[in-house]
């Protein structure tokens, strides 16, 4: 015990926590940051999930939506606490610890600022050891805990509790998050530290903390492996109507085209939907979900958004390899190809 | 003949472009029959305006709120979501007060949701220049890029400049008069002095571009006639940065930028929102100084925005020209 995330630790974890972020906007990274740092006070307290007194109640936060939205419609403030505040008064009982759905950069940050708030400490790991788009698709989920009840708080005010089956918690959510303007924060996986510390990838914040450190390789972040797939420049982005398939993921495909600017200049093509969840190299598939794949720009080592890739940009195509809950058959159910609709 | 100037903190090179070829010493006289001048300026030394900045849209925390330095801001309530829904209706009462009461001229407005909607942009903006009859109004949605702190510094960035930018065009128009004056854009390219007036942070570091066209240009062209044995005219390490800067403005061509979100359900209404965007594109480079004949799209980009609802795409758009004088 002991160790705080202070003003300094937050300018590591945050760097920590974009290495391989896909989908930050970073306008709402840069929000997070600055939000995150004026109130982050003398330090959040991070503890190991074992460290907690076994019944003490773990809340999960996040930020549910689109960055691009938070980013362009800025909170109130106080979006984090209200959302914990009211599971808090939905299961009677006061919360002990704050922990990540996922840490890529403003979801790394939204618990940081939940518990600073809260008082509260932060647990050293996080629910996916990557990113997913959706709110199930988490290690907890795979251990067997639920989403719900989850309580979502909304930039204009707005307290919205949900309570359902484990597996709807996803449809429900996102008309909700759509109506409040497109982004909330969530408080959601309540459960005993004793089945986070079962459940969690664990020691995640301070790996990232480590990896964010200046010098530190962008290797450092990935704890599984990481690969370059190939170095190439983009050709095309294309948008596509759908897959054909009744798909509950939000926002619609689309395919980035690249050529591979040294050795066999093959041409690589991503399949994105949120996320990148394939990739193909002269048609054959090189990687796919539940591993990462992202686009590093080779002009200043910041990770591409699906959103933002255009024509003339030159990218390292990295993966990240997936923790080994995800590699399982439930984790591939999960959050392998066929779970974005995918089948090979 | 086509002047090109380099402004700097010393007396501005300038050099004259027939043919691609630049030649300097230019006389006064001769430089007053250009067909056409291009201006480089790196306006990252200006003394910035004080600035009265509105924000519309929700309260947030201290740390999230307008920064201008030097001037005055309020929030004021308003704005729309990225899904263009209304947050809350125009507080038209309280942009009244802050225009009448603030006691500066240079406005910066930025509306939540604004590259969605400018609605309420457009509204603000006709309350100002009615209480404040001279006042000079940037526009956020003009930017167009999702991202509201971050527009809403380049919009009082913009408006810090203009008093400086106007002062500078005058200044050119003056020392040559009858001569179309260009301003080299931070990316590359031209706007016309009109344009820069209004959008000088479009040429905040005009000169860096400038001057990395011409150090290029020269390079090719000391290439081209070593190979071919002509005259490899002045050597790269002779050419000094002023005088390679106001050789690369003269090359340059307009260019302008659209950048929208739009919603569009379907095909064929996305066809139409795109429609839009290009006449938009082809309309602004018009006003950036080229030919009206001229003006051609150069690319589109169009993304669908990752976790929003089907139909919503940020779309991009450059369009060019060949200026319309020379």
């Amino acid at each position: 015990m002991g160790r705080l995330i202070d003003r300094d630790g937050l300018g590591r974890f945050s760097a920590g926590s974009r290495l391989f972020a896909t989908g930050a906007a970073q306008s709402s990274y840069n929000l997070a940051y600055d939000w995150a740092a004026s109130v982050v006070g003398p330090g959040v307290e991070l503890v190991a999930a074992g460290e907690l007194a076994p019944d003490t109640l773990c809340v999960v936060v996040s930020l549910v939506g689109s960055t691009t939205a938070l980013g362009e419609q800025l909170p109130a403030g106080d979006e984090p606490e209200r959302a914990v505040r009211a599971l808090e008064r939905r299961l009677g009982e006061r919360a002990g610890a704050v922990a990540a759905l996922n840490l890529a950069a403003e979801n790394a940050l939204i618990p940081l600022i939940a518990a600073a708030g809260l008082g509260l400490p932060l647990v050293d790991g996080d629910g996916t050891g990557r990113v997913f788009p959706l709110v199930e698709q988490t290690t907890y989920t795979l251990g067997g805990m639920s989403a719900a009840p989850l309580a979502l708080a909304g930039g204009l005010g707005e307290l919205v509790l949900l309570e359902t089956a484990a597996d709807r918690v996803e449809e429900l959510l996102r008309p909700v998050v759509l109506s409040v303007g497109g982004w909330a924060v969530a408080a959601c996986y309540p459960m005993a530290a004793r089945d986070l510390a079962r459940v969690l990838v664990p020691g995640t914040v301070s790996l990232l903390m480590r990896a964010g450190e200046p010098g530190a390789p962008r290797s450092a972040a990935a704890p599984y492996g990481v690969r370059t797939l190939c170095r190439g420049r983009i050709q095309a982005v294309e948008g596509s109507t759908g897959h054909g398939g009744e798909l509950a993921l939000p926002s619609l495909p689309s395919s980035i085209v690249l050529r591979e600017s040294e050795g066999l200049r093959r041409l690589v093509r991503l399949e994105a939907h949120n996320e990148i969840v394939l990739a193909l190299a002269d048609g054959a598939v090189v990687a796919t979900v539940p591993d990462q794949i992202c686009m590093v720009s080779t002009a200043d080592g910041m990770v591409v958004d699906v959103d933002k890739a255009e024509p003339g940009l030159e990218v390292d195509i990295m993966v990240v390899r997936a923790a080994p809950v995800w590699h399982t058959d439930q984790g591939l159910a999960l959050g392998g190809p066929r779970a974005f609709g995918i089948t090979l | 003949m086509i002047l090109g100037v380099a402004l700097g903190e010393s007396a501005p090179a300038v050099v004259a472009v027939r043919d691609g070829a630049a030649s300097w010493p230019v006389p006064r006289g001769v430089a007053r029959t250009a067909s056409r001048a291009c201006v480089a300026a790196d306006l990252g030394g200006v003394r910035p305006a004080a600035v009265a900045a509105i924000r519309v849209g929700g309260p947030c925390p201290e740390a999230l709120r307008p920064v201008v330095e030097p001037g005055v801001a309020t929030i004021v309530r308003g704005g729309h979501s990225v899904t263009g829904r209304p947050l809350a209706p125009l507080d038209t009462e309280a942009v009244r007060r802050f225009a009448a009461t603030c006691g500066l001229a240079d406005f910066a407005v930025t509306a939540t949701g604004s590259p969605m909607l400018a609605d309420h942009e457009l509204e603000v903006a006709a309350i100002v220049a009615a209480e404040v009859p001279q006042a000079r109004i940037t526009l956020s949605y003009e930017f167009g890029y999702p991202g509201l702190r971050e527009r809403e510094a380049d919009a009082i960035r913009n408006a810090a400049l203009g008093p400086e930018a106007g002062r500078i065009a005058d200044d050119v128009a003056r020392e040559l008069p009858g001569v179309p004056a260009y301003f080299a854009r931070t990316g590359g390219g031209l706007v016309s002095a009109h344009y820069f007036r209004r959008f000088p942070l479009t040429c905040d570091r005009g000169a860096a571009a400038s001057l990395a066209r011409g150090r290029a240009a020269l390079r090719e062209r000391a290439d081209a006639a070593s190979g071919g044995g002509g005259d490899a005219g002045p050597g790269l390490a002779e050419v000094p940065d002023g005088v390679a800067a106001a050789y690369g403005a003269a090359l340059g061509r307009p260019e302008a930028h659209v950048e929208r979100i739009v919603l569009a359900r379907g095909r064929a209404e996305l066809d139409r929102v795109l429609r839009d965007a290009r006449d938009e594109a082809l309309t602004r480079v018009v006003s950036a100084g080229a030919a009206p004949g001229s003006a051609a799209i150069d690319e589109i980009t169009v993304n669908p925005l990752s976790y929003l609802p089907d139909g919503l795409y940020r779309v991009r758009v450059t369009a060019g020209g060949r200026p319309w004088a020379g």
